[in-house]
């Protein structure tokens, strides 16, 4: 069955890889594109959120909806929700770098207003990264033959939700052929799910 | 009238048995020898042609295995003449204090005994309902959420188990505390939690559009011609990529089926019955488009009327 042969067949079909453009293990150079990186920092000290609401430029607060600042900053492209306790998160941006990077610069921000800002534990919570198959993809014969890992609600969501069983990524699969994979912490995870769920997403191709 | 020995007499004397006062009296001198004779006769009179609903022997509901002690323990009512003596009331209330621990599971059961009276389904799937429930109960976990959505949810995952799902949306129509995404989230709640406990038997398969042909078609009155072929071009809709949810893919079917016969159901009235949008079986129609005459069976439409449908 597919299932069985999800983890390790990567390697074996290698050798075995024919001169179509679709072979059964992605070749090199064909990664997901990374979309967005979500962060956490602790700023280390207690923050006044009414001071930096009014005097920080581009930032929100609406504290009946939400308790914390979110503040949108033009380059990285970043949005931070700041809370009054001093941590800090982090989203939007496209890479690791880039988010560390918006991470600090938002920090600054805060600096700036007259806190006495630290940059405690930056950690890179959620990678969610992007792949287009460009062929369709049988959603239902998906679910039916890998029901340990899908689920497929099309009342409730249009794509499949595909759990690998091994990690905690997860993976949305679209009838279009495009997927996002989400729920990583480190890239190689999410190059990993992604080799896994190649040769599962070529069985299943609902064109000629 | 039997003989007994009356100890003022000192002798057998004949007896009388008073049976207002349940008194049994020497017929002599008139002394009571025994008060308080229980009457083991049978207080009503039962027939053989009398309806079995109300057969005066049988008292309370069947042995119920999902609640504690089968459900047959023993319950004080308020006394119906509105008597307000002290002993009556105060045992009531005593009775009523906390001492029954199966108090929402009961109710639970009643609520989603309603839900399943207003939707039409057998009795199989309101106990299993009552089985997913009372396992969630277990647990504990579900002291935040919307209770109606979760027993709307036990509802919908016991229509799937037996093969005969209702859509969310149905099911949303019915319970009015509820949201579709709601329900949707106490559905996949309610699934995890399962599979966690029991392994891997929570298998619900994904819906397919001819679960649900039958329900609608003889919710709009169509005739049996007119079944027959949907069911048949849903069969063959299925091996097609089309990407719609299965529910709008049957919509679309019965309105092509409707506007070929001579019977024209109005747009309006599928999308109430089916609950799909009238934009959407318009669009998942114009998805259909292409593959019509293969869709339908040969027997039901010619070419040249799939030909002359409008959009």
């Amino acid at each position: 069955m597919a299932a069985d042969t999800v983890f390790g067949s990567s390697h074996v079909l290698d050798s075995s890889s024919s001169t179509s453009s679709h072979p059964l293990s992605p070749g090199a150079g064909v990664v997901p594109a990374i979309e967005n990186v979500v962060s956490t920092v602790n700023l280390g000290c207690t923050l006044d959120l009414k001071a930096i609401a009014l005097h920080a430029p581009n930032a929100e607060y609406n504290p009946k909806r939400l308790a914390a600042v979110m503040i949108r900053i033009k380059e990285p492209k970043t949005t931070a929700l700041i809370f009054s306790s001093g941590k800090m998160v982090c989203t939007g941006a496209k890479s690791e770098q880039q988010s560390r990077l918006a991470a600090r610069k938002h920090a600054r921000i805060i600096q700036k207003l007259g806190f006495d800002v630290k940059f405690n534990g930056f950690k890179i919570q959620n990678i969610v990264a992007a792949y287009d198959f460009t062929f369709p993809i049988n959603l239902i014969r998906l679910a039916n033959s890998h029901f340990k890992f899908s689920v497929y609600e099309p009342e409730l969501f249009p794509g499949l939700i595909y759990r690998m069983k091994q990690s905690k990524i997860m993976v949305q699969v679209f009838s279009s052929g495009k997927i996002a994979i989400a729920g990583a912490q480190k890239r190689d995870e999410i190059l990993k799910a992604f080799e896994n769920i190649y040769p599962i997403l070529m069985s299943f191709r609902a064109d000629k | 009238m039997a003989d007994l020995f009356c100890p003022e007499c000192k002798k057998f004397t004949e007896v009388v048995f008073d049976h207002s006062a349940g008194d049994t009296i020497c017929s002599e001198c008139g002394l009571v020898l025994e008060a308080h004779s229980v009457d083991e006769t049978s207080e009503w009179r039962t027939f053989s042609n009398e309806s079995a609903d109300n057969d005066p022997v049988r008292v309370g509901g069947p042995y119920n295995p999902l609640l504690s002690s089968g459900g047959l323990s023993t319950v004080i009512s308020k006394p119906n003449g509105g008597s307000s003596e002290f002993l009556s009331s105060s045992l009531g209330k005593w009775q009523g204090r906390g001492s029954n621990p199966d108090r929402n599971l009961i109710q639970a059961f009643k609520a989603i005994a309603t839900m399943s009276e207003r939707l039409g389904l057998v009795t199989t799937i309101k106990d299993r309902a009552n089985e997913i429930y009372k396992k969630i109960e277990d647990q504990k976990l579900l002291r935040g959420r919307n209770q109606d959505a979760i027993m709307a949810a036990c509802l919908y995952i016991a229509c799937r188990q037996e093969n005969k799902p209702r859509t969310v949306k149905e099911i949303c129509s019915i319970v009015h505390g509820t949201s579709k995404r709601e329900i949707g989230r106490a559905k996949e709640f309610i699934v995890k939690h399962l599979e966690l406990e029991m392994g891997q038997s929570m298998e619900i398969g994904t819906i397919h559009a001819g679960d649900y042909m039958r329900r609608f078609c003889s919710n709009l009155g169509m005739a049996n011609q007119e079944v027959k072929a949907a069911q048949e071009a849903v069969q063959k809709s299925e091996e097609l990529d089309i990407r719609r949810s299965p529910i709008s893919i049957a919509a679309a079917i019965i309105y092509i089926i409707s506007q070929l016969s001579d019977d024209k159901k109005p747009l309006k009235d599928i999308s109430v019955v089916t609950r799909v949008a009238e934009g959407t079986i318009k669009n998942s129609f114009k998805d259909l488009s292409p593959h019509l005459s293969g869709l339908i069976p040969a027997w039901y439409a010619t070419e040249e009327d799939i030909k002359n449908l409008q959009p």
